[in-house]
């Protein structure tokens, strides 16, 4: 596995650029995906905490600089929101790189309800591999975009305990979850 | 008993990290779209239809809570550190009694509803402004700074939440918001009646107390969080300061502030992009 961090120098948040990249190849091993190569590119002008993926070789990935932040000391790293932010994308490649997900569109153009649904089976199975996650943060997220009722829980607990679900399936339970 | 507590010494726990609104306006980052920041979105105005909606309502949701533990301590100060009748009137203090009553219930409510929207207390940056406000040594400038600049802020905050909760469908947010809504007009007017009556017959000390709360006004606006252009997450309530006692012109001064602030920060990230090695 190769990563590379852009910028090698960060000019206003304060982050390295190989710790991220030690970060990034410790959840690689963790996915399974030893064998996938990385450009991470952190936008450090926006204090927003998206990642966006571009498959490819190397895969691309865009990350907001608060995906990789200390919330409780701003502009600082955190290893911690790191992994769990590198996570969620990288679990994202994992899918596509399975037949299960072709049908998926690019990660520019998830809507925001199916980003909201991938971000629960991945999360979901975050929790499982053992990360540090607060469920009740993805499940609040889950319910803005489906709605705040019992119909929605259950389905938000089908995809947060799921590990083998394919695309359509999971816009299928979505659909059901607002509907 | 300690009289005129300072900022830094305020009792937290091991859960909590404060910054000064030094250090946080030191962090030049952005999240809308305007100038070298172009790649988020359309508006900045925090409704559930933003990509990052919950995590920003999160997060407006935590400042809420700590800026509401910080007006407890700042109104329950303004009760101790002056002297009755002296320096302050007994119905002032009266009035203050009450507001730290309002302000322990919405600390409630806002715990209740931060661990509603998957938050853990102290989960992000603790910013000590309001209760910075809160220290001036003349009680007439902590109601204009605290009662008419903050808790004018928080009026228009918590539209702006509760207006996410009725278009999100949550019930609990769009409702407590709401009730929350309604002591913070009171508290406006409360410091609005104060000012007049104490300053009736002292324009230079009205003055004062009003240049402090322009003051305020604008290191609330901090990063143009709130006025009224789309690039803002929280919009001017107009309505609402009307009912809590704000004048046309005072809310169109606010109103500039605010658009003033939201610039000087686009300057300043772009000065440090400029500067930054490509």
């Amino acid at each position: 596995m190769k990563v590379t961090v852009e910028p090698s120098i960060f000019s206003i948040v304060k982050y390295d650029a190989d710790e991220i990249a030690g970060v990034a190849k410790e959840m690689l091993t963790l996915l399974g995906m030893e064998s996938t190569n990385l450009t991470i590119e952190v936008d450090e002008t926006i204090a927003m905490s998206r990642v966006t993926t571009t498959m490819g070789d190397p895969v691309h990935v865009l990350a907001m600089s608060a995906a990789f932040e200390n919330l409780k000391k701003p502009m600082t790293f955190s290893a911690d929101n790191t992994k769990f932010s590198l996570g969620r994308g990288l679990l994202r490649v994992r899918d596509r790189l399975t037949p299960n997900f072709s049908d998926a569109p690019a990660d520019e153009d998830l809507s925001i309800v199916e980003a909201a649904t991938w971000d629960t089976y991945c999360v979901g199975r975050l929790s499982r591999l053992g990360l540090k996650v607060h469920k009740q943060r993805w499940h609040y997220n889950f319910r803005n975009r489906h709605g705040f009722n019992d119909a929605t829980d259950k389905h938000f607990a089908t995809i947060w305990e799921s590990d083998d679900l394919t695309w359509s399936q999971l816009t299928e339970i979505s659909r059901h979850a607002i509907a | 008993m300690r009289k005129f507590f300072p900022v830094q010494d305020l009792a937290r726990d091991e859960r909590f990290n404060q910054a000064t609104n030094e250090e946080r306006m030191a962090d030049p980052r952005g999240t809308s779209n305007t100038g070298v920041i172009r790649k988020a979105r359309s508006t900045n105005r925090l409704t559930p239809a933003r990509p990052d909606a919950t995590d920003a309502a999160r997060s407006l949701m935590h400042g809420i809570m700590v800026g509401e533990i910080q007006a407890l301590e700042g109104a329950g100060r303004t009760c101790f550190d002056f002297v009755t009748g002296e320096e302050a009137p007994f119905e002032l203090k009266l009035d203050m009694a009450r507001q730290c009553w309002d302000e322990a219930r919405h600390v409630e409510i806002s715990v209740k509803l931060s661990e509603w929207m998957g938050t853990e207390l102290g989960q992000f940056v603790e910013n000590t402004v309001l209760f910075a406000a809160a220290c001036s040594q003349d009680p007439v400038l902590r109601l204009a700074g605290v009662n008419r600049a903050l808790e004018g802020l928080a009026i228009d905050v918590f539209t702006t939440m509760k207006e996410f909760g009725e278009l999100a469908g949550d019930p609990y947010l769009a409702f407590c918001e709401d009730w929350m809504l309604a002591d913070e007009v009171t508290h406006v007017k409360m410091g609005s009646v104060w000012l007049r009556k104490i300053t009736e017959n002292d324009p230079e000390r009205r003055a004062k107390a009003l240049e402090f709360q322009s003051v305020v006004d604008k290191i609330f606006s901090y990063g143009g969080l709130r006025s009224e252009s789309d690039e803002s997450p929280i919009l001017l309530a107009r309505r609402f300061r009307e009912l809590a006692g704000f004048s046309e012109g005072e809310l169109t001064e606010i109103a500039d502030v605010s658009l003033a602030a939201l610039n000087e920060r686009r300057e300043a990230l772009e000065k440090t992009l400029a500067t930054s090695p490509a």
